[in-house]
C-alpha cells in the first residue's frame, strides 16, 4: 500500500533578510528528513526545542514549501500550490495554543468552520458537528463560548473541528504543551481512541516522553535531522543517546537505567513506574 | 478593572425577539433610529416610546440591562441637556446672570434628551438580543450588493467576528500584563499626562508583540482548516426568513404609519 506520508531528503531553510531584501542568514531547520508513515499508524515525533518538529509538521499541511527534497501526502506532491486545499483536507493539524486556533464565539460554530470552508452542505455540517463533538466528549458544551472552557476542553474542541473535516491523518503539534496533566491525559486518550476506532493516522509531536509510550513508531529529531527511530521500547532503551539529544527520559526509565549502571540486572525495556515495580519485585523473589 | 468593559453584550434568551432574523433586527433598528429624527412634536415620543416598551416586553430582557447602556453617556447626556436648557435664545422664563431659561430651551432639552436615550437603548436592545455572529452574518448579507463593486464584504465581516472573539482574550492579557508590570513597580495611575503615556509603554509593547504572534498563529490555523475566502463556502447557519419575520416587517411598517399619522394630526 502507498504510504500516506512519504518524505525524501526534505530540506527547509528559513532565510533572514535585511531591509533591502538581501539574504543575510540562512537557517537550515530541516536537513534531509526521510520518513514514511503508513495509513492507520500512530506515530510520535520527539525532539527538543528548535529541533525542527513544527517546521516538519507545517510541511505535511502544505503551510510551508520544501526548499529541497520531495514530499508526498496522500499521493499528492507538496510544492506547487495547486493541491494545497486537497492536502489540507487529507491532513488536519491541531496547534499548540488552544486560544489561537478557535475562530468562532460558539463551540458548535467553530467545529462547523472547516466543513463550511470545504463546501459541505448545511445539513451534513450539523451531522458532522454532532458526531465530532460527541467523539471528543464535548457535545454538552456545543452552545458554550470557548472562552469559558479549560485548556484541555478547548483542545478537544479543536480536534473536533479537524475531525469534522474527515481527514485521513491528524497531526498534533505540541497540542498538550500548555495543558495541566489532567487535560493532557484527556487529549491523548481521545486521540489514541480516534486512531484505534476510526483508523485515522495520528502524528503526535511532543517533547513529553510519557506521551509516546502508546505509539507504533517513534522518530527522534535533532537539528533538523531524524537521529533515532524505532518502537517506544527500543527508543527508551537507548536513554543515554536520548539525553545527548536533550530529551528528558521518564523517571521510571531513568531509575531503571541508574540501577542497571550499579550492576543490578533489570531488563532494558522498562517504560513506566508499574513495570519498574514489577521488575524489582521479580528480582527480589529470585533472590 | 479593565474586564468590566463589555462590548456588544448579549443577553441569552429564547424570546420571540431573540429568534427573529438578524437582518430584520438590523433594518428595524436603523429605521427606528431614523424615525426618531422625523417628527417635531412631543407626541411622537409617546409612539416611539410605546413601540420600544412593546419590543422590550417581547424580548424579556430586564429593563436594568438596557439602562446599563446609558451609563457611559450619562455625563454627555446631562451636559448637553443643561447646555440646551440654559443657553437657547427665545422667550425668557427665568434669568440668572448669563443663564437664560427659555421656553424653547425646555423644549429643545426634552427633545434632545429623549432622542438620545431612545437611540442608545434602542440599539442596545439589538446587541442584547442578537449574537455577534448573527450580527456579522446580517451585515454581510445586507452589504452584499457592494460586493459587485469589489468591496471586501465577506472579509470585513470575518474580521469583525474574529475581533469580537479576541476582545475578551486580549483584555484578559492586558490585565495580566498590567498586574505583572505593577508588581515590578510600574505605575499606571499617577503623574501628568506625558508621564502616564510614557508609563504605558511597558504595557503596550508586550501586548502588541503578543497580539501579532496570535494573529500569525491564527492565520496558520485558518489556512490549515482550508479557509480560502468567501468563495465556495457553505453556511452552517444560513439566514432564512420565517413567517414571523415577514410579520415583523409588517409591524415595522405599522409603527411608521402610526408615527406619521399621530404626529401630523395631534400637534402637541
Ligand atoms: N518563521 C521562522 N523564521 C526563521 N526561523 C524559524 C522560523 N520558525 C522556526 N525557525 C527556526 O527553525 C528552527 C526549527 O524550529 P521549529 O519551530 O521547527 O522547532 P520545534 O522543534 O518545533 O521547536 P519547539 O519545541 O520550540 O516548538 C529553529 O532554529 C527556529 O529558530
Ligand atoms: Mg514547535
Amino acid at each position: 500500500m502507498q504510504p500516506i506520508i512519504d518524505a525524501k531528503d526534505l530540506v527547509h531553510e528559513y532565510s533572514q533578510r535585511d531591509e533591502e531584501g538581501n539574504v543575510t542568514g540562512i537557517n537550515r531547520a530541516l536537513d534531509g528528513v526521510s520518513l514514511q508513515v503508513e495509513e492507520g499508524d500512530f506515530i510520535a515525533v520527539l525532539g527538543a526545542n528548535g529541533s525542527g518538529k513544527s517546521t516538519f509538521a507545517k510541511h505535511l499541511n502544505a503551510l510551508l514549501t520544501p526548499t529541497e527534497g520531495t514530499l508526498y501526502v496522500g499521493g499528492m506532491e507538496c510544492g506547487d500550490h495547486t493541491k494545497d486545499l486537497d492536502i489540507r483536507k487529507t491532513v488536519g493539524m491541531v496547534f499548540q495554543n488552544p486560544d489561537n486556533q478557535i475562530i468562532s464565539n460558539v463551540v458548535e460554530e467553530d467545529v462547523g468552520f472547516g466543513p463550511e470552508n470545504i463546501g459541505v452542505p448545511t445539513a451534513e455540517i450539523w451531522q458532522r458537528m454532532e458526531d465530532a463533538l460527541k467523539n471528543v466528549g464535548m457535545y454538552a458544551y456545543r452552545k458554550n463560548s470557548p472562552n469559558k472552557l479549560s485548556g484541555g476542553q478547548k483542545q478537544r474542541v479543536a480536534i473536533a473541528g479537524i475531525l469534522a473535516m474527515k481527514p485521513k491523518c491528524i497531526i498534533l503539534d505540541e497540542s498538550t504543551a500548555m495543558l495541566d496533566p489532567g487535560g493532557r491525559k484527556a487529549v491523548i486518550d481521545t486521540i489514541s481512541r480516534i486512531n484505534r476506532e476510526e483508523k485515522i493516522t495520528v502524528i503526535v509531536i511532543t517533547h513529553y516522553m510519557e506521551e509516546v509510550t502508546g505509539a507504533d513508531h517513534v522518530y527522534v529529531m535533532d537539528s533538523g535531522k531524524v537521529v533515532m527511530e524505532g518502537s517506544p521500547r527500543e527508543i527508551f532503551a537507548r536513554s543515554h543517546e536520548l539525553e545527548e539529544h536533550r530529551l528528558a527520559v521518564p523517571e521510571a526509565v531513568k531509575v531503571a537505567m541508574l540501577l542497571r549502571d550499579q550492576g543490578i540486572p533489570l531488563p532494558e525495556d522498562i517504560l513506566d513506574q508499574e513495570e519498574l515495580v514489577d521488575a524489582v519485585e521479580n528480582l527480589w523473589i529470585q533472590r | 478593572m479593565i474586564r468590566d468593559i463589555t462590548i456588544g453584550q448579549y443577553y441569552q434568551g429564547e424570546s420571540l425577539i431573540h429568534k427573529l432574523d438578524p437582518r430584520l433586527k438590523v433594518v428595524g433598528v436603523l429605521v427606528y433610529l431614523i424615525s426618531l429624527f422625523c417628527f417635531r412634536y412631543v407626541i411622537g415620543f409617546l409612539v416611539a416610546g410605546l413601540f420600544f416598551v412593546l419590543v422590550l416586553k417581547l424580548s424579556k430582557v430586564p429593563f436594568r440591562y438596557v439602562i446599563k447602556g446609558l451609563k457611559p453617556i450619562l455625563f454627555l447626556l446631562v451636559f448637553t441637556a443643561a447646555l440646551n436648557l440654559l443657553w437657547t435664545p427665545g422667550e425668557t422664563i427665568w434669568r440668572f446672570g448669563i443663564l437664560n431659561l427659555t421656553k424653547e430651551g425646555i423644549y429643545k432639552c426634552i427633545f434632545m434628551a429623549l432622542r438620545l436615550i431612545l437611540l442608545i437603548i434602542g440599539s442596545s436592545l439589538l446587541t442584547l438580543t442578537t449574537t455577534p455572529n448573527q450580527l456579522t452574518d446580517a451585515m454581510e448579507y445586507l452589504l452584499g450588493p457592494f460586493k459587485r463593486f469589489g468591496a471586501p464584504v465577506h472579509e470585513v465581516a470575518m474580521m469583525m467576528s474574529i475581533a469580537l472573539r479576541f476582545i475578551p482574550i486580549l483584555l484578559e492579557e492586558t490585565d495580566k500584563i498590567m498586574k505583572a508590570q505593577m508588581s515590578r513597580g510600574a505605575d499606571f495611575e499617577s503623574g501628568n499626562l506625558m508621564h502616564r503615556l510614557r508609563n504605558m509603554i511597558p504595557l503596550l509593547v508586550p501586548l502588541f508583540v503578543s497580539a501579532t504572534r496570535r494573529a500569525n498563529e491564527l492565520a496558520y490555523a485558518m489556512d490549515a482548516r482550508c479557509y480560502n475566502g468567501g468563495a465556495g463556502r457553505t453556511k452552517m447557519k444560513p439566514l432564512k426568513y420565517h413567517s414571523r419575520d415577514y410579520k415583523g416587517y409588517g409591524v415595522l411598517v405599522v409603527y411608521l404609519v402610526l408615527l406619521i399619522v399621530v404626529t401630523r394630526t395631534v400637534a402637541i
